[in-house]
C-alpha cells in the first residue's frame, strides 16, 4: 500500500528582494510504500527541504499533489511526523514531557500517554532521562529524543530532514546504525532528506536522487543490501560501495559545472561532487 | 546557563548567611557615613535626620500601625496593578508577536509609550478616575503595559519557527499554542519585560500616591514633608527601596531561577 505519493510537484517562491520567481522544485514524482525508508538525495539547494516541507504541511505547492494515506494534504498533522536538523525540543518541557506532547495534544489520558513514552524512550535508550531538559542533553542525544517524540505519536509516515547534519562525525555513524535498528524493529514508514550519499544508502530501501534545480527525479535507485544493517559490514560489502558509487557520479552529472564548465576535466568534476555530497 | 544544583537552590546555609553579610555591608557603611556627616556638620533635623531619628520614626510607625497600613495600602494598589498589567500586557504583547503585520505597526507606538508610561498619566489617571485608589492602580497597570507588551512581542517573535512547526505537526490545536508554544518560548523576554515594568509600576506607584491618594508610602512621605519630619521621610524612602529589593529578590529572581534558567534559555540580554 502506497502510504505517501507525490505526482508533479511544482513549488515557486518569489524572492523578497529581487522580486524574482526561484521554481525551488521543478516536477517532482515517487511514492513511498508503508514501512518502507526512502533516503531522498540531492545536491545541497535543489529543493528537498522545500519538498519535506510540502509533505509535512508546512508549505503549500505551486501545483502538483501530495496524497498520505490516500488524503490530499492540508496542513500540518500528527500522521506527519517532523524530525528536524536544529531538532526543535521544547526547552521548557523535560524529556518526557516532550515525548508526551502530542499524546497529549491528542487528549491521550497520562497514564497511557506516560506507558507510550517510556516504551519509546527505552527504544531510543533514553530511559533514566526522563526528567532531564534537553539542554542537559548532549546533541545525539537530544537528537534520539526528536526521534522518539515523533514515532510516540505513531505517524504514517515519519519525515526527516538532514536530522544528523549538526551532531559530529562520530555520533552520527551511530546515530545512524540507531536508526536503522529502529526501523528494523519498528517499521514506521521514513522520508529522509540527505545530501550524504553513505548515508542516504545505509539507512534506505530506496534513494530517490534529485537533480539540480529546477529538480525532478534524476532516478530511483534500490539499496541491494540485508537487514539488519551495521556501518562495519556495509562498508566491507561491494554492492554497499557500487551503490554509492553509482549515485556519486550520478550527482556529480546532474552538476551543472560539470558539463557546463569548459576547463574543469571530467574526473576532477566528479571528485569534487563527493566532497560535496 | 550551567547552574550546578547548589547554585541553583542559593547554596547552603553558610554560602547564603555571607552573600547575605556582603549585601548589607554598603549599607551599614552608608549609615556610618551619613551619621558621621550630619554628626560633623550639624545640620538642621528638619532639613536632614540623624540615624538614630529615623531609627526611632521606624519604632513610632511601627507602634502607631502606621507603617502596616501605608505598606499595606502600597503592596495592594501594586497587586493590582501588577495583576492588571500581567492579563493585559502579555496577551496584546502575544498578538502583537504573532503577526507581523500588527508588529510593524504598533512596534514604534509601543516603544514610544515606554518612555511615557506611568508616572507622565498622572494627570489624565486623575482626570479620568478622581484622586484615589482606581488612579493609582492605572498608574501602576499603565507603568508596566507598555514594557511588559513590548518584551512578550519580541520574545514570540523570537521562537524559533521549527519550535512552532513541531508543536503545529504535533496535533497542537491554534487556541492551544498560547499557552503550550508562545508563552513558554516567549518566557525569557517576558521576565525581562516583567523585571523592567516592575521598576517602572513601583516608581509609578510612588509617584501617584503622592499626588491622588490618602494611604500608602508615597503619601506617607509628601505627608511628611509638610510637617519636616524628614526622620519619616527617609523611613519611608528605606522601605520604598527595601520593598523593591524584595519584589526583585522574592518573586522575579525565584520565577528566572525556576524556569528560564532551568531550561537553559536564559535571555541573552535586553
Ligand atoms: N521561503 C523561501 N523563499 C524564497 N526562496 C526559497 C525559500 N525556501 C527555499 N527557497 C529556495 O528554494 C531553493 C531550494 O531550497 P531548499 O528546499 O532549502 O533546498 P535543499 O533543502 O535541497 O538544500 C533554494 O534555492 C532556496 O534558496
Ligand atoms: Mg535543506
Amino acid at each position: 500500500m502506497r502510504t505517501l505519493e507525490i505526482s508533479n510537484l511544482h513549488k515557486e517562491f518569489v524572492d523578497a528582494y529581487t522580486g524574482q520567481t526561484v521554481v525551488a522544485v521543478g516536477d517532482v514524482s515517487f511514492s513511498i510504500e508503508q514501512g518502507e525508508f526512502v533516503s531522498v538525495l540531492g545536491p545541497s539547494g535543489c529543493g528537498k527541504t522545500t519538498v519535506l516541507n510540502i509533505v509535512a504541511g508546512f508549505d503549500t505547492q505551486t501545483s502538483g499533489s501530495v496524497l498520505v494515506g490516500g488524503k490530499q494534504v492540508d496542513g500540518p498533522s500528527p500522521e506527519r511526523g517532523v524530525v528536524f536538523q536544529s531538532f526543535a525540543l521544547f526547552p521548557w518541557k523535560t524529556v518526557l514531557g516532550n515525548v508526551t506532547f502530542g499524546l497529549r495534544m491528542r487528549g491521550v489520558p497520562r497514564a497511557d500517554r506516560e506507558a507510550v513514552a517510556h516504551q519509546y524512550l527505552e527504544l531510543v535508550g533514553l530511559q533514566g532521562f526522563e526528567a532531564k531538559y534537553p539542554h542537559e542533553l548532549s546533541g545525539g542525544m537530544q537528537q534520539r529524543l526528536g526521534v522518539a517524540r515523533v514515532l510516540a505519536n505513531e505517524p504514517e509516515v515519519m519525515l526527516m530532514d538532514e536530522p544528523f547534519a549538526s551532531v559530529d562525525a562520530q555520533t552520527r555513524r551511530k546515530l545512524q546504525e540507531e536508526l536503522t535498528g529502529i526501523f528494523e524493529t519498528k517499521r514506521p514508514t521514513v522520508f529522509f532528506v540527505t545530501h550524504d550519499v553513505d548515508e542516504a544508502v545505509f539507512l534506505a530501501d530506496r534513494v530517490v536522487v534529485l537533480s539540480s534545480r529546477p529538480s525532478q527525479v534524476a532516478e530511483i535507485v534500490t539499496v541491494p543490501l540485508e537487514r539488519p544493517r551495521h556501518w562495519r559490514s556495509a562498508l566491507d560489502n561491494p554492492d554497499f560501495r557500487h551503490t554509492v558509487t553509482y549515485l556519486t557520479d550520478l550527482l556529480a552529472a546532474g552538476e551543472p559545472n560539470a558539463d557546463e564548465s569548459e576547463d574543469a576535466p571530467e574526473t576532477s568534476a566528479a571528485a569534487g561532487a563527493v566532497g560535496e555530497g | 546557563m550551567t547552574a550546578t544544583p547548589a547554585s541553583r537552590r542559593g547554596g547552603h546555609l553558610p554560602r547564603r548567611l555571607s552573600a547575605a553579610f556582603w549585601f548589607a555591608v554598603p549599607f551599614v557603611a552608608l549609615a556610618v557615613i551619613w551619621a558621621i556627616a550630619v554628626e560633623l556638620s550639624g545640620v538642621e533635623r528638619r532639613i536632614f535626620p540623624q540615624v538614630t531619628d529615623v531609627a526611632s520614626a521606624f519604632a513610632e510607625m511601627w507602634r502607631s500601625g502606621d507603617l502596616f497600613t501605608h505598606t499595606g495600602a502600597s503592596l495592594r494598589r501594586m497587586g493590582l496593578g501588577v495583576i492588571a498589567a500581567l492579563l493585559t500586557g502579555i496577551p496584546f504583547g502575544v498578538l502583537l508577536g504573532s503577526s507581523r503585520v500588527a508588529a510593524a505597526f504598533f512596534a514604534p507606538l509601543l516603544r514610544f509609550s515606554v518612555a511615557l508610561a506611568g508616572i507622565a498619566w498622572i494627570p489624565f489617571a486623575t482626570l479620568w478616575l478622581g484622586y484615589g485608589e482606581r488612579a493609582v492602580v492605572f498608574i501602576v497597570w499603565n507603568a508596566m503595559f507598555f514594557a511588559l507588551a513590548y518584551n512578550t512581542m519580541l520574545g514570540v517573535q523570537r521562537i524559533p519557527t521549527q519550535l512552532i512547526r513541531a508543536a503545529r505537526s504535533m496535533g497542537t490545536p491554534r487556541h492551544r499554542m498560547f499557552v503550550e508554544v508562545l508563552l513558554p518560548g516567549a518566557l525569557p523576554n517576558i521576565v525581562t519585560g516583567l523585571r523592567v515594568g516592575l521598576g517602572y509600576g513601583w516608581r509609578g506607584l510612588v509617584a501617584a500616591e503622592i499626588i491622588a491618594a490618602s494611604a500608602g508610602l508615597g503619601y506617607s512621605i509628601f505627608l511628611a514633608q509638610k510637617y519636616f519630619r524628614t526622620d519619616i521621610i527617609i523611613a519611608g524612602m528605606i522601605i520604598i527601596g527595601a520593598l523593591w529589593l524584595v519584589i526583585d529578590r522574592a518573586l522575579l529572581a525565584p520565577l528566572e531561577r525556576r524556569t528560564v534558567e532551568r531550561w537553559g534559555m536564559k535571555a541573552v540580554n535586553l
